[in-house]
């Protein structure tokens, strides 16, 4: 609306040498302009040049493998090279969005709400725009209008479109981007921020789920996002043993080290460019084009460094706010929140309120599981129906249930909006059910491994969606996996300084009131998009000479899924040097990376390409030999025929040539679960995962120490071992800080531990040793190269077996996550 | 501004009074970042090498308020004022112990500051100084406002009796790793005065001093003996202790689902009353 003195003079960092294409920070090089292929650019933070360490091991075994002699180390799947991005993020000289720079740019601020739920009388922006520096101040009424012509703050989701970039009316949630504002210092952005007056008329926060169904309505929409309930078999049966319970968990951060950051840049034909560490960039960019009133074309969004994500990362009041800011000032805009507005404003994970009754024959046998669970999806819509539907059609968790009744909802509140975090809605179920498997075991006496075993699913088995389970379900095997494990040694013989008690080194924790704690838990995933999602990806490789290179669209948000693309590659053709493409919205979508789909639907298309490419290499040759190219094999950068005859270096074969191919990769479809039944093929696959955690409890004083989780997972097949133990660990200590200490604390809607002083996470003293005890590998048919997602399953399962953990060293029930010290001890 | 000594210090301070001292900077540059705080200047006192150690003096310690945590946290330090060496040594992680200071900690006077029970305990009085010189004040003055810090003044020395008997500093956090305290109990023995000395952290804005269950368990110790105690008397001080400092709960039923806020507050009783009761049998094995 208003940009009192844009001078318009804005130039890039001009292209540099520095960065050769494909190494770490390339990404967020050819974010600033671009260049042409082998040109690189340079990254300019704060004004210094940054350039780019090569990766010397890489560098040698290029320059090693040049002439096809030397390949001491294996590379291709199944072996775990060191990721490219691994010294580069561990030196600090990584590029992430906060380093991103451009010439002239401006610094973008947000004016937040104070209040959960207030009405919005008036915006005066006057006070900002006076201070001398600011360039722009936005509104609601600078995007896109409403279909009735007034502002509406351009409502969007990935499902509902219910979230505005900036309340236009009413404010939802405590931080709700109501103004953002441009100026030529973060000062002076902040302070014309908190300059604009807005005058509210504050509204009766809702912020307990229960009252949402009774509440007067908080948005249009009504306060119900989704009911979901399951029908399976009959709701009369009962067994000789019930036990009830009620559970709680509450609201988990995903807490990324790097707060969300980023630069937008405009564009000469009145578009923009987003530089921003997206986790769906043609999700994001759509949804930022549908804001801002523009063809989707005119938005291109680049994906700089990501600094951390679980799944989603950015909400759409950030990435159009600052796309927003660059078109009005025709600057360059950078935006870097404060650690207490990331808290505010990304998706959470859904608190939960979850009433089970279990019903078993007296030999431990389950018979019946009912379920109420309630989500808590916040404000906006966002995936909640999505986290619905996982939460409601796996609420027997991992086991033959003949009959199951399960009525799930998921409603608004004014808490901070939820949204997709490892295992969303299948975490919340799983610590209910497992929680009632102990309390099952613990009425029959049985041991809590038997009771687990007796009702283990397995490939054959139903879903109360009475979809069948046709993937490997090896439930019964992980959970010996775990019983053959031996526990970690007591620290009895050692002197009490040395032992690390609950409450840490130099603590006030007591050798004489701790009491070790053994659980166990399991539980399960599903892979993908759920419900009818059209899962899709696209990939396209090139050889030209000695290199490869990939162009996907799958953002690398940490989980390694470049390092998995460079090893197909690697696999298929027999070349060593593989280059990654950054990634931007020019390219095709591959979709977000999140659900754990990359490593299928990208991994699988990347695989495809390959292989076509692989056909365009052999057929001349084998045509020359007079053979089928089936006859021939690409092995340690070798082709060779099944007789022998041929045996030539890839290298050799690849002269001179430059071949390319694209392809797709789209699983079998799914559909919607029933509405009235539950009923429906809605998962693509399932993932599962057991553990086995050791915690010390000071049950004086109510403090946990986890010793040990030990994890035995369903992986299809190891693609890359040691990155899947890092993703393991990264799951299972995630978990683990949803069980101990994690909650965002929402008061009447206000959050008051939006930092890390006061939200805590669990330090290295808190990581309990993670011991991988089997990755069972029994390839899934449908899944490319067989393989399974790993990161949401050991998030999903670790918060179950710590509560397990503690209810054993305690014998108290733990109904609550993150468990509170009074459950432990009163 | 860096000046080299106090004098300069409080001459610079007197020349601009808008500055803000800064020491380890972090507490104050937390609150800069966060934007609370919008210094004019700066006036860093990590050059004033006097702060930065400590000396005897007549049966005294007298610490520079630049002593880091992580000095006070080392051996020499720790067999002289044991409690205030562990309170040192579980304040923060690493990186924050190497930059922050005793004087600030005292300045910031969070109520979970991790030195200010055991400087209540030790009944410790700090010197401030400002243009017209110094001036000796109890801490505890200092902290609940009674005698606060006046305009233009810096906190130069801190003056903590050597009682050379056991002393104790108990922390209960969230977890395992670095953190603030949900409650700590500063503990020390004086065998000279017959006396057992506590204050309780982090319960309240400032320090509390349990003087009545201090008179009582001073009572029960067999001062020229073993200074054992009975384990009972022990735990009826533990439950003394936390009566005093953590007020009644309200009424509601603990063990509910919601827990609230009164199996909240029934837990903060119990704690600190476990914390109490271990500082004592610690102080006293
Ligand atoms: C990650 C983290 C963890 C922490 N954990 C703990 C913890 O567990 N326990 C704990 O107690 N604290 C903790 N702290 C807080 C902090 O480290 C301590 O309070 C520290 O002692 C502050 O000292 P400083 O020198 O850094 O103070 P500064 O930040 O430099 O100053 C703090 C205040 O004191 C004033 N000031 C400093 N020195 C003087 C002086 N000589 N005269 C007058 N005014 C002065 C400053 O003007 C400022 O207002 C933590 C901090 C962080 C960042």
């Amino acid at each position: 609306m208003t940009t009192p003195s844009s001078s318009g003079d804005d130039n890039l960092v001009a292209p540099g040498p520095g960065v050769r294409q494909g190494d770490p920070g390339s990404a967020t090089g050819a974010a600033l302009g671009g260049g042409p292929a082998g040109a690189g650019t340079a990254t300019t933070v704060g004004g210094g040049t940054l350039t780019q360490p090569r990766i010397p091991a890489q560098a040698a075994e290029h320059g090693e493998r040049a002439d096809g002699t030397d390949t001491a180390e294996p590379i291709g799947l199944g072996t775990s090279p060191v990721r490219a991005d691994a010294l580069a993020k561990a030196m600090g000289t990584f590029p992430y969005a906060a380093d991103l720079w451009a010439e002239g740019l401006l610094w973008g601020a947000v004016a937040r709400s104070p209040y959960a739920h207030a009405r919005i009388l008036s915006i005066d922006y006057g006070p900002a725009l006076a201070i001398p520096g600011v360039y722009a101040v936005v509104t609601a009424a600078d995007l896109r209008l409403g279909p009735t012509g007034l502002a509406d703050g351009a409502p969007s989701g990935p499902i509902v479109q219910d979230r505005p970039v900036f309340a236009a009316d009413v404010v939802r949630h405590f931080g709700e981007p109501v103004a953002a504002v441009a100026a030529d210092h973060p000062d002076t952005a902040r302070l014309a921020a908190a300059a604009i007056t807005v005058a509210y008329e504050p509204m009766e926060p809702l912020t307990d789920p229960e009252a949402a169904f009774t509440a007067p309505p908080i948005h249009p929409d009504g306060n119900l996002f989704r009911h979901q309930p399951v029908r399976f078999g009959d709701p009369e049966a009962t067994g000789d043993v019930v036990v009830e319970g009620l559970y709680k968990v509450g609201r988990q951060d995903p807490a990324p080290i790097g707060a969300e950051a980023g630069l937008a840049v405009p564009r000469p034909d009145g578009g923009v460019e987003l530089h921003v560490a997206s986790t769906d960039p043609h999700g994001d960019r759509d949804r930022a084009a549908h804001c801002l009133g523009l063809d989707p074309d005119r938005v291109r969004l680049v994906v700089s460094g990501v600094p951390g994500a679980t799944a989603d990362r950015e909400d759409v009041g950030f990435q159009v706010a600052l796309g927003l800011l660059a078109i009005r000032t025709g600057h360059p805009v950078k935006m870097a929140l404060t650690r207490e507005e990331s808290f505010l404003t990304h998706p959470h994970r859904h608190p939960a309120l979850l009433r089970y009754r279990h019903h078993a024959d007296a030999e431990g046998r389950l018979v019946k599981v009912e379920a109420q669970l309630l989500l808590d999806g916040g404000a906006y819509a966002e995936v909640s129906s999505e986290a619905l539907a996982a939460a409601a059609a796996m609420a027997a968790g991992p086991y033959v249930v003949p009959h199951v009744f399960v009525d799930a909802w998921a409603v608004r509140t004014n808490n901070p909006p939820a949204g997709r975090m490892r295992g969303e809605g299948a975490l919340q179920t799983c610590f209910a059910y497992e929680s009632q498997l102990d309390r099952l075991a613990a009425a029959l006496d049985l041991d809590p491994l038997e009771i687990r075993r007796r009702n283990a699913m397995s490939t054959g088995d139903q879903l109360p969606t009475g979809q069948a389970v046709t993937c490997p379900a090896p439930v019964a095997e992980l959970l010996d996996a775990l019983a053959a494990e031996p526990l970690p040694p007591l620290p009895v013989d050692q002197p009490d300084d040395e032992w690390l008690l609950p409450g840490g080194p130099g603590g006030a924790g007591d050798p004489a009131a701790v009491r070790r704690g053994i659980g166990y838990a399991v539980g399960m995933v599903h892979i993908l998009g759920a419900e009818g999602t059209d899962e899709v990806s696209t990939a396209s490789v090139r050889v030209s000479g000695s290199q490869a290179s990939v162009m996907c669209t799958a953002v690398d948000t940490g989980t390694g899924f470049s390092t998995l693309a460079r090893q197909i590659v690697q696999d298929v053709l027999g070349i060593t040097d593989v280059y990654i493409a950054p990634v931007d919205t020019d390219q095709p979508p591959a979709g977000p990376s999140a659900r754990g789909r990359q490593t299928w639907v990208s991994g699988g298309a990347v695989e495809r390409a390959a292989l076509m490419v692989r056909h365009q290499l052999l057929q001349p040759l084998a045509m020359q030999f007079g053979m089928s190219p089936e006859l021939l094999t690409i092995s340690d950068g070798k082709i060779t025929s099944y007789d022998g005859v041929l045996g030539m270096p890839v290298l050799q074969a690849l002269e001179g040539k430059d071949l390319w191919a694209t392809a797709q990769c789209r699983p079998h479809p799914t559909e919607p679960l029933d509405a009235e039944t539950g009923q429906g093929d809605a998962f693509v696959g399932l993932a599962f995962c057991a553990m086995r955690a050791v915690v010390d409890v000071d049950v004086e004083l109510g403090t946990v120490r986890a010793v040990e989780l030990a994890v035995a997972q369903d992986v299809g097949r190891a693609l890359n071992p040691e990155q899947i133990e890092a993703r393991i660990e990264a799951g299972a200590t995630q978990g683990l800080g949803l069980a101990l200490m994690e909650d965002l604390v929402s008061e009447g809607g206000r959050i008051s531990n939006a930092s890390f002083t006061r939200y805590r996470l669990p330090t290295s003293l808190d990581a309990p040793s993670i011991r991988v005890v089997a990755l069972l590998e029994e390839r899934d048919v449908v899944a490319p190269f067989g393989a399974k997602a790993v990161g949401a399953a050991p998030a999903t399962v670790a918060p179950a077996a710590v509560a397990a953990a503690v209810r054993a060293a305690t014998g108290r029930q733990i109904n609550r996550l993150p468990i509170p010290a009074e459950d432990v001890a009163g | 501004m860096l000046p080299a000594s106090l004098d300069e210090a409080v001459t610079a301070l007197a020349a601009s009074p808008a500055a803000v001292p800064v020491a380890g900077g972090t507490d104050l540059m937390g609150a800069v970042n966060a934007g609370l705080l919008r210094p004019m200047a700066l006036i860093g006192l990590g050059r004033i090498n006097e702060l930065r150690g400590w000396q005897y003096q007549d049966g005294t310690a007298q610490l520079g308020a630049g002593l880091t945590h992580a000095r006070m946290g080392r051996p020499d330090f720790a067999a002289l004022m044991p409690a205030l060496a562990e309170a040192a040594r579980s304040a923060g992680p690493p990186q924050v112990r190497n930059a922050g200071t005793l004087g600030g900690n005292i300045v910031t006077a969070d109520p979970a500051g991790d030195t200010l029970p055991v400087l209540a305990a030790l009944e410790a009085t700090v010197t401030l100084v400002g243009p017209e010189g110094g001036r000796e004040v109890p801490v505890s003055h200092l902290l609940t406002g009674l005698d606060p810090m006046r305009g233009g003044e810096l906190l130069g020395y801190v003056r903590v009796p050597l009682l050379h008997a056991p002393q104790v500093f108990l922390k209960a956090t969230g977890r395992t790793g670095p953190s603030r305290a949900a409650a700590s109990v500063a503990l020390v023995l004086d065998p000279a005065r017959r006396a057992v000395r506590c204050a309780v952290g982090a319960v309240a804005p400032v320090p509390l001093r349990p003087l009545e269950a201090e008179q009582w368990v001073s009572g029960c110790i067999d001062w020229d003996g073993d200074r054992a105690i009975d384990p009972a008397a022990a735990a009826a001080f533990g439950e003394y202790v936390a009566a005093a400092c953590v007020p009644e709960p309200p009424q509601a039923d603990p063990e509910g689902l919601e827990g609230g806020p009164a199996a909240a507050a029934v837990r903060l009783r119990r704690t600190v009353s476990v914390l109490a009761r271990r500082a004592l049998g610690r102080a006293l094995k």
